[in-house]
């Protein structure tokens, strides 16, 4: 066996790719040691699965490097056996139980014949599908494929794990259980590539964030860091109000609110206290009655919001 | 790891009953329907189905429709007067017609055969069963009937006309034509064989290929792609089912065939495997690049069906390759289908392996080469 070069597990350096009409990476450049999980977020075109792409190997740059434990990945069969993704999609075999697809996956992956079977145990343990695993794919539901889906990532014990959207459309306690494999994997040296749209998955789990915007990287730090450059003590306003009207309407965008999740209108102030002191007065004035007025620290799914949506704060 | 994807391939198909019917099943049936319709039941012999008016009956008219019902394997029709039996004609009840209104000794033309222009070949069938029973059963009385015309003509007496008579009615039945019959079986048994296998080799490769388009879309091609060999076994896997389980569907096939037709299969059990082997790596081969070309599986599916549809009418696999013209025959060396059809005709009816059949086993060699080579080109460069 070779020692594993020193120096970070993945490492992305200036990752061009060009399509038609559109440039997906544009000079992106990042790294992840192992134990980290690195959180890409970004809207949706912004680059994000073609930068998974590249990292597994499927996609070839043109101009840059991908180099897992120091190789490429696209040449270097013994690379992309150190790497394991999970796909969004379920990425298995649903004719087969999730214990045959496993095996499959072992096989190719290269694990030896002797590890086989604990390799299958030990993934579907840490998956925590062991009692399902002589269950057909295609009969489970959605929460139990994709902790298949992830089981068949990990089969082979990869150094470098690409996971994409792993929590997505799940239960709280599937996503808590998804959750705290990342955490296993973490302290057994796993580096993660973590894409998510998940302000929970990314708040809890990630140790680093990167912000893809229209093929390159916008920002990149601690999700802390991350916050405080973001919005730099701004603090988010929420305001819910009982009857919406045109009036409404026109008040709230007056002051820089834009319509949120749940009929309810948010922004960020700098002195928000007193902006909302005024909303109040404002609505109360045109007799809308208020039924909520929030002012808070902004969360990590502002940030995924600030992120993924234009204008940027 | 080939394997493994063999395994996974295999799995998918067991456990898929409405596929394994398909895959099995409906190849003998449609083989059946074939060489029931163009082999009559590998007997060589064209069905007619005759129609038949007699103005009157008299012995001979007896002896000769009784001779000629002995030629033909559907009883004949006998219909009232000459429009009815005209009318069936028309209407297709009958084939062909036999119109006995004349004398049949006295008459010069006492026969005629009713047919339409786009049953003629049925019309000539029965035209030449007729000359066949007159020769063998009116003989005597048309050598009398000619003895006698000869007698007036030449001025003889009773006594020589007598004479003339006794020596050409001891020339017996008039046969000009003796027939030879080559080969053992009908030619077109073993033909509709070939030519139905790897029509059904060609829909069952598409078929278990396009799982290459839905594992690209379930992302699936994205996880094998790390397999340790590269995409290289994965696709040899698919390419090894495919082939194995096209020599299955031709072993059903050809097992059926040998059970009701007799074709000497265990006989040539040996080169047979070659052809089968060879035909299904061709067709997997072809399926596999069709399928790698492709994006989607709607896509796939049209494009597959003009494939299937365009090799199988150029190639044989629809009409006889000898009832084409020329040009069309050169053409059909370019599809598989040819050289299918014509190594199991070598092999299983002129019961020999020819050059022929060497070149045929190397074409479709490189069919399946080529096709594999284009489907892991086309698939490694496609855009996830």
């Amino acid at each position: 066996m070779t020692a594993e070069p020193a120096g970070p597990v993945l490492s992305v350096r200036n990752a061009v790719r060009r399509y038609p009409g559109r440039t997906a990476l544009d000079g992106v450049s990042l790294s992840i040691a192992a134990g980290e999980v690195y959180a890409l977020i970004g809207r949706n075109g912004a680059g994000k699965s073609t930068l998974a792409k590249a990292v597994v190997g499927a996609l070839a740059l043109d101009s840059g490097s991908v180099r897992v434990l120091g190789a490429d990945p696209v040449r270097d069969r013994e690379a992309r056996r150190r790497i394991g993704v999970a796909p969004q999609d379920i990425a298995l075999w649903g004719h087969l139980s999730i214990q045959e697809n496993l095996e499959a996956f072992a096989v190719l992956a290269g694990v030896a014949p002797s590890n086989r079977s604990q390799a299958v145990d030990q993934a579907l343990a840490a998956a925590g599908c062991a009692d399902r695993r002589g269950e057909r794919v295609d009969a489970l539901s959605g929460g139990w494929r994709r902790r298949a889906n992830l089981a068949a990532a990990i089969v082979h014990r990869p150094r470098l794990l690409v996971l994409d959207e792993p929590t997505e459309g799940l239960d709280a306690e599937t996503r808590c259980a998804l959750r705290t494999l990342v955490e296993t994997l973490r302290r057994h040296a796993t580096a993660v590539l973590l894409i998510s749209h998940d302000a929970e998955d990314v708040a809890t789990l990630a140790d680093r964030v990167g912000v893809l915007e229209a093929g390159r990287l916008a920002a990149e730090g601690t999700p802390a860091s991350l916050m405080t450059s973001a919005f730099a003590g701004r603090q988010e306003l929420t305001v819910r109000v009982d009857a919406e009207s045109s009036a409404t309407a026109l008040i709230l965008t007056g002051f820089g609110l834009t319509p949120a999740d749940g009929g309810a209108w948010s922004g960020l102030a700098a002195d928000a206290l007193a902006q909302a002191r005024s909303i109040d007065e404002a609505l109360r004035a045109a007799g809308v009655p208020v039924g909520e007025l929030i002012v808070r620290h902004p969360r990590i799914d502002a940030l995924i919001a600030w992120a993924s949506s234009a204008p940027q704060p | 790891m080939i394997l493994v994807m063999l395994s996974v391939m295999a799995r998918g198909f067991v456990r898929d009953r409405a596929g394994l019917i398909l895959a099995f099943l409906l190849p003998p049936v449609v083989f059946l329907v074939f060489a029931s319709v163009f082999g009559s039941g590998a007997s060589g012999r064209l069905d007619v189905r005759a129609g038949l008016y007699q103005a009157a009956t008299s012995v001979q008219s007896r002896r000769l429709v009784t001779a000629l019902q002995q030629r033909l394997s559907a009883p004949i029709r006998v219909y009232a007067t000459q429009d009815a039996l005209r009318e069936a004609v028309l209407d297709g009840d009958v084939d062909a017609g036999l119109d006995l209104s004349a004398h049949l000794i006295t008459d010069p033309y006492p026969a005629s055969v009713v047919m339409t222009s786009g049953r003629r070949a049925s019309g000539e069938v029965l035209s030449a069963k007729v000359r066949e029973a007159v020769a063998s059963t009116l003989a005597r009385d048309l050598a009398r009937r000619d003895a006698e015309r000869l007698g007036v003509f030449l001025g003889l007496r009773d006594d020589q006309k007598r004479r003339l008579a006794t020596v050409f009615s001891g020339a017996g039945p008039m046969t000009f034509v003796a027939e030879r019959t080559l080969g053992a079986d009908d030619p077109l048994v073993v033909y509709y064989a070939g030519a139905v296998s790897i029509l059904f080799l060609m829909f069952t490769a598409m078929q278990g290929a396009f799982s290459l388009i839905d594992d690209r879309r379930a992302g699936l091609r994205l996880r094998l792609g790390l397999a340790v060999g590269g995409l290289a076994p994965v696709l040899a896997g698919r390419m090894l089912w495919l082939t194995a389980l096209g020599i299955c569907q031709a072993a059903a096939l050809f097992g059926v065939a040998a059970a009701i037709y007799h074709i000497p299969l265990f006989a040539a059990l040996a080169p047979w495997s070659v052809t089968a082997t060879t035909a299904a790596a061709a067709s997997a081969g072809i399926a596999l690049a069709l399928a790698a070309a492709c994006s989607t599986r709607a896509q796939a599916q049209t494009a597959s069906t003009f494939v299937i549809l365009i090799l199988a009418a150029v190639g044989g696999s629809m009409a006889p390759r000898f009832l084409m013209p020329a040009l069309l025959q050169r053409l059909g060396w370019l599809t598989p289908h040819a050289w299918v059809i014509t190594a199991y005709q070598e092999i299983l009816w002129r019961r020999i392996v020819s050059p022929v059949v060497f070149e045929a086993w190397v074409v479709l060699a490189a069919f399946a080469a080529v096709g594999f080579a284009l489907a892991l080109m086309l698939e490694s460069r496609r855009r996830l």
